[in-house]
């Protein structure tokens, strides 16, 4: 079968995965150090709020999951000709709302494993509340923020003729983790500001 | 009646979600851990949350192909020229990202006024991406072949895993790394 060898080599040559893969994990590379960036801005928040640190990867993984799960949703959707519009159209109402409701169930359970391991290892922990609190606040705004996003890529790219696979969830992959640094960073600032006046 | 409800979006998600949750606070403890180390050397803050992402993706694309592999008949065993060729074209990647993102991390450093000495710092990166990569890779080859011999759609499950995997083996390697290093 000379045509199936052919297709065999050109799929499986190292060079030809490089060249397609490279070009976009250098950009996702560079993205990722802006999540970086802000993390290194939170320096003092994460010396007042013990766990705060706990909770970072485990709120960028959580994002990253149920955002990139959407993306790839809504492109079988558009593929399977559930999705053309944006208005009143209850397959795009339901995937939303479904990755809301799993970000919003996922950081309540985040913030207490979070309270709950730190405890257990013996180090300090700024409380269940403070910590459920900080994971709902930016679990569910950096959800909003990146299925608005995934929803504007999807159907702009399909009403384009691009193929929405390839375009929403390495887009969302790396919009997603500077997003929610971005969140944790105002939701740690806010919770902050709200500590001090009740105090 | 839609095709996706959101109880069916839920239920699905839930169980991987807590697996990869519980993976990430572990992986969250190990940054706790070593907090002080973390505020005194700023840099690898800067530098972690990229790198881990080195490992994530290029273990998601390992993943992602072999899957493809298998469901396709392209490859029949984890020695087939499909496997070792992506392995290969992941490491490659891998380390190609792995130099431009200490190039990156250093610029940013030197912008954001955190101390940085560039050949330490890119032999912190070279080695934790290394291990990062080959914990990443095997465990990935493992669970991608499991998936196919259970007859388990791969693509729901093994990404997720692979993903949360790559940040606490990611995580460790830089403190692995930066021991051996200083």
């Amino acid at each position: 079968m000379p045509e199936r060898q052919d297709h065999l080599e050109s799929y499986a040559s190292v060079w030809g995965i490089v060249r397609e893969a490279l070009p976009f994990e250098l950009v996702c590379t560079t993205g990722g150090v802006f999540a970086g960036i802000i993390l290194v801005k939170m320096t003092d928040m994460i010396e007042m709020i013990p766990g705060l640190l706990v909770l970072v990867p485990a709120i960028l993984g959580m994002r990253g999951n149920i955002s990139c799960t959407l993306g790839s949703r809504l492109g079988s959707a558009v593929h399977l000709g559930l999705i053309s519009k944006i208005e009143r159209n209850p397959e795009l109402i339901n995937n939303v709302t479904g990755s809301l409701m799993l970000s919003l169930i996922m950081s309540i359970v985040l913030g207490v494993l979070a309270h709950l391991m730190t405890v257990a290892f013996g180090m300090p922990s700024a409380g269940i509340l403070l910590l459920v609190l900080i994971a709902v606040i930016s679990g569910v705004s950096s959800g909003v923020i990146l299925s608005i996003l995934a929803v504007v890529i999807t159907i702009g790219a399909f009403k384009h003729g691009i193929d929405p696979d390839n375009v929403t969830t390495p887009a969302i992959g790396t919009l997603g983790d500077v997003v929610t640094m971005f969140t944790v960073f105002y939701t740690a600032k806010v919770v902050i500001w709200g500590w001090h006046i009740i105090q | 009646m839609a095709y996706y409800t959101v109880t069916g979006i839920v239920k699905r998600g839930i169980p991987v979600l807590l697996i990869a949750a519980i993976i990430s606070t572990t992986s969250g403890q190990l940054l706790h851990a070593r907090q002080e180390l973390l505020i005194d050397f700023s840099v690898l803050l800067l530098l972690i949350p990229p790198l881990i992402k080195i490992g994530g993706d290029t273990g998601s694309i390992l993943g992602a192909r072999l899957s493809s592999a298998f469901h396709l008949g392209l490859a029949d065993s984890v020695t087939s020229v499909v496997v070792t060729n992506s392995v290969l074209a992941c490491l490659l990647i891998g380390c190609v990202s792995c130099v431009a993102l200490s190039v990156v991390v250093w610029a940013a450093a030197l912008l954001l006024d955190v101390e940085v000495v560039y050949v330490v710092l890119l032999k912190v990166t070279l080695i934790a991406g290394g291990i990062d990569m080959i914990v990443v890779f095997a465990a990935t080859i493992g669970m991608a072949s499991l998936a196919h011999r259970y007859g388990l759609d791969p693509d729901d499950v093994v990404i997720p895993i692979i993903t949360s995997i790559g940040d606490i083996v990611g995580i460790a390697s830089v403190f692995v790394a930066v021991s051996v290093v200083l």
